[in-house]
């Protein structure tokens, strides 16, 4: 290797002159499509990752190789994550992990999802005649943020379900690596840094990391993060505690505060990890084990339930019959997701009811196929009790899977980023109902609502078949609930059912299709009395579904990713 | 020697090159400060303009909501629009599609109607195209005397063909370009 100065370089006129004019058309050329459809999938008859950044899902690849598990892979990727993906989730959120290994008889739930602080109370905003808090207090800025958990929750799954081969600093380097390297700016990210740079703005700290010259990066640019490469090393050699306890639990504290917040050391130092039992069902004899409340899969397998009933299955694909069918199924769950759902330790949540055979059976006969419904009210699963956002999902051929949906809930969530670590806080508490007196309203120590629901789907013979999860908020349960349907009931490949048009229903409002949805389908919608909204053929609103599935026949697993989104799997 | 020649005669190329790059649409500034911003479409994109204007040193009130009122009692001189809707913005601020293109009507009306110069600035790219954006594009730009738009959003050619002859119109391949061709816009 010459040293430098000892050799003089010799570069051809004609070489020169070619590349003075490619630098000059290079700043001709225009920025990628933002949609790409090719190369997101994945296969791989050793194990598959898929997850919301590519370089998130060869993380995870790299650790099954070193000899690591799927939990080992899944921690390793969802660390790359709050790097690569820092819009959507990182050490200021939390989530929700299920894991079923192969030597497991049954599925567990890791909730680390973000708590309401100690002084946190009801009426904690100024609410203005819209019901939303004055000075969007609940997604901006201090108030916003909730005690985080999502270095506690990936630490747990670690420590009692990973291989034990691979140290916690092992895990955690390639995360440190792509922060200092630099995350690269695509399409997806300079967009959402655009969208969210007045916020940015506001409480400047952020500016340092996620601005050029005074500008949101644009394509091609990259995002160095020295101050989160930082702080995970500090995790590496400390633990959670480096986190929860001391300097930085200090610095969040600070920041938090000046910010108008109100979380404190306690808060910090006393956060929980919940270990749930999931909830299980079943969809046209699969097995779907997902994450009770306050997570949403409860009302994945609810909205699932009701279209079995219904007789989804045999109704055309696309066809004005199953999108009316998925819209009005939708209108019942979510009107019960209302009334019901929220943090099962601090209320009675029926989701044993919710979720059974016997209460979808009575939604689904308040469904006609001919009319619509106006104004749908929640039903009664009490008497059937018997006892914004990025998913990844990981599998390997001896059938451990894992599926983990985390969030910081916004785009760059409240704004705040922790001076000198890198850390972005989330805004969950948007998350609570922010009135008084209902089931999901604040309460000190409370976890919010969520719409998150990492799924694992079991074959007709009980062997690991899919896992699943998607970003959304509450589009994740039908987008959810439509790509199951699309493998189960139409038999497409997983990369065909992510890809496929998905539609959205709340439970009032108007329908929402995507835009590649069959005009016949859009006539006969608007025919029964549908509000339709056309949306852009692929919506980065309907969600990023990752997800991998198992071909026991092929002994081969593929790896589905959202093309919506930067999403793309990896396999080996 | 030889080399020499050719290598210098690259340089110039890219010299002319970065010179031509520096070529604006208008000759002579043609607004005058201080600026009224707003939005046409509730994007978020106000905010990167903001930068652009303290950049370009260009002082301005900002307000992406304003009224026809608004702009008398401000003392601005030139009213810069920021071209493109969001849905999410329009969703924030609890107004419709249409209740923002009666807005912005109003208000280009009231600028015209006060002599104040105007300025449409597009620096959304192609995610600030479509059906609702075109919408407002369509209805805020014939009234502007100057438009600068970020070229990844004219890809079409959409605004430059709206611009046509009457109304000068510079691209930039960056946001942050867009800094110059404003500051040279105002007097």
């Amino acid at each position: 290797m010459p040293r430098p100065g000892t050799l003089r370089p010799r570069t051809s006129p004609i070489v020169a002159a070619i590349a003075a004019l490619l630098l000059l058309l290079q700043a001709q050329v225009p920025a990628q499509t933002p949609l790409n459809l090719y190369g997101r999938g994945a296969t791989g008859a050793n194990g598959v990752v898929s997850a919301a950044k590519p370089d998130a899902s060869r993380v995870g690849i790299e650790i099954l190789k070193m000899g690591g598990n799927a939990v080992d892979a899944a921690v390793a990727t969802g660390f790359a994550l709050g790097v690569l993906e820092p819009n959507a989730s990182g050490i200021g959120g939390g989530g929700f992990m299920v894991i079923k290994l192969a030597s497991m008889k049954e599925a567990v739930v890791i909730d680390f999802r973000p708590t309401a602080p100690a002084a946190a109370t009801p009426d904690m905003y100024t609410l203005d005649e819209r019901g939303r808090a004055v000075g969007k207090a609940s997604v901006e800025g201090g108030l916003a943020s909730a005690v985080p958990g999502e270095v506690k929750g990936l630490l747990y799954a670690l420590d009692h379900y990973g291989s034990k081969k691979l140290t916690r600093a092992q895990v955690i380097e390639p995360a440190i690596t792509w922060a200092e390297r630099g995350v690269p700016v695509t399409v997806n990210l300079a967009q959402i840094i655009k969208d969210n740079f007045g916020k940015l703005k506001r409480f400047e700290n952020g500016l340092a990391i996620y601005s050029k010259d005074g500008f949101p990066p644009e394509v091609g640019d990259t995002i160095v993060n020295k101050d989160l490469a930082n702080t995970l090393r500090l995790i590496q050699a400390r633990g959670a505690d480096a986190i929860y306890t001391g300097d930085i639990a200090g610095r969040i504290v600070a920041e938090n505060r000046k910010r108008g917040g109100i979380l404190t050391l306690d808060d910090l130092s006393g956060y929980q990890v919940k270990v749930r039992t999931p909830v299980t069902g079943s969809y046209r004899g699969y097995t779907i084990v997902t994450a009770p409340p306050p997570s949403g899969g409860t009302h994945v397998l609810q909205l699932l339930n009701i279209l079995e009933h219904a007789g989804l299955a045999g109704l055309g694909e696309g066809s004005t019959a199953a999108a009316h069918l998925w819209a009005e199924a939708c209108k019942l769950v979510f009107a019960d997701r209302a009334a019901y759902s929220a943090d099962p330790d601090f209320v009675n949540v029926p989701y044993t009811g919710l979720a059974s055979k016997a209460y979808a059976k009575t939604l689904a006969a308040l469904i006609t196929p001919d009319a619509v419904m106006k104004d749908p009210v929640a039903g009664d699963p009490s008497k059937y009790e018997s006892g914004s956002t990025t998913h990844f999902s990981v599998m390997d051929k001896d059938g451990n899977m894992v599926a983990v949906t985390k969030t910081i809930n916004m785009f760059f969530a409240s704004g705040v980023v922790v001076p000198g670590t890198g850390i972005i806080m989330g805004d969950d508490m948007d998350d609570f109902d922010l009135k008084p007196g209902s089931v999901n309203s604040i309460q000190p120590g409370k976890r919010m609502l969520s719409s998150m629901s990492p799924v694992l789907v079991l074959d007709p013979q009980g062997r690991p078949f899919m896992a699943l999860g998607s970003p959304g908020a509450t589009r994740i349960i039908p987008t959810l609930a439509q790509v199951i349907s699309n493998v189960i009931d139409r038999g497409m490949p997983i990369q065909a059912a992510i890809s496929a048009p998905r539609l959205y229903q709340g439970r009032t409002g108007s329908l929402s299709l995507e835009g590649r949805y069959s005009i016949n389908a859009y006539n006969g919608l608007v025919a029964l009395g549908h509000t339709v909204t056309v949306a852009p053929d692929y919506d980065a609103a309907f969600g990023g579904v990752h997800a991998v599935l198992f071909d026991h026949a092929a002994k081969t697993l593929h790896g589905g990713a959202d093309p919506r989104r930067d999403g793309q799997a990896a396999g080996y | 020697m030889k080399r020499h020649v050719l290598l210098a005669a690259v340089a110039v190329l890219a010299l002319a090159g970065a010179a031509q790059a520096q070529t604006w649409a208008l000759k002579a500034p043609i607004a005058a400060k201080p600026a009224f911003l707003t939005t046409v479409g509730q994007s978020a994109d106000i905010e990167m303009v903001k930068v652009l204007l303290d950049r370009g040193a260009v002082p301005y009130t900002a307000n992406a909501q304003a009224k026809a009122g608004d702009l008398a009692t401000s003392g601005a001189k030139t009213l810069v629009v920021v071209l493109g809707g969001s849905t999410k913005g329009l969703g924030a601020a609890g107004i419709s599609a249409e209740s923002e293109l009666d807005r912005a009507k109003a208000l280009l009306a009231e600028a015209k109607k006060l002599g104040m110069t105007v300025i449409g600035v597009h620096v959304g790219g192609e995610a600030r195209r479509g059906q609702l954006s075109d919408r407002f594009i369509q209805a805020a730009v014939p009234s502007c005397q100057y438009v600068v738009v970020v070229a990844e959003g004219d890809k079409d050619g959409f605004l430059t063909r709206l611009c046509g002859a009457a109304i000068p119109m510079d691209k930039v391949e960056r946001i942050s370009g867009a800094v110059e061709p404003l500051r040279k816009a105002f007097k």
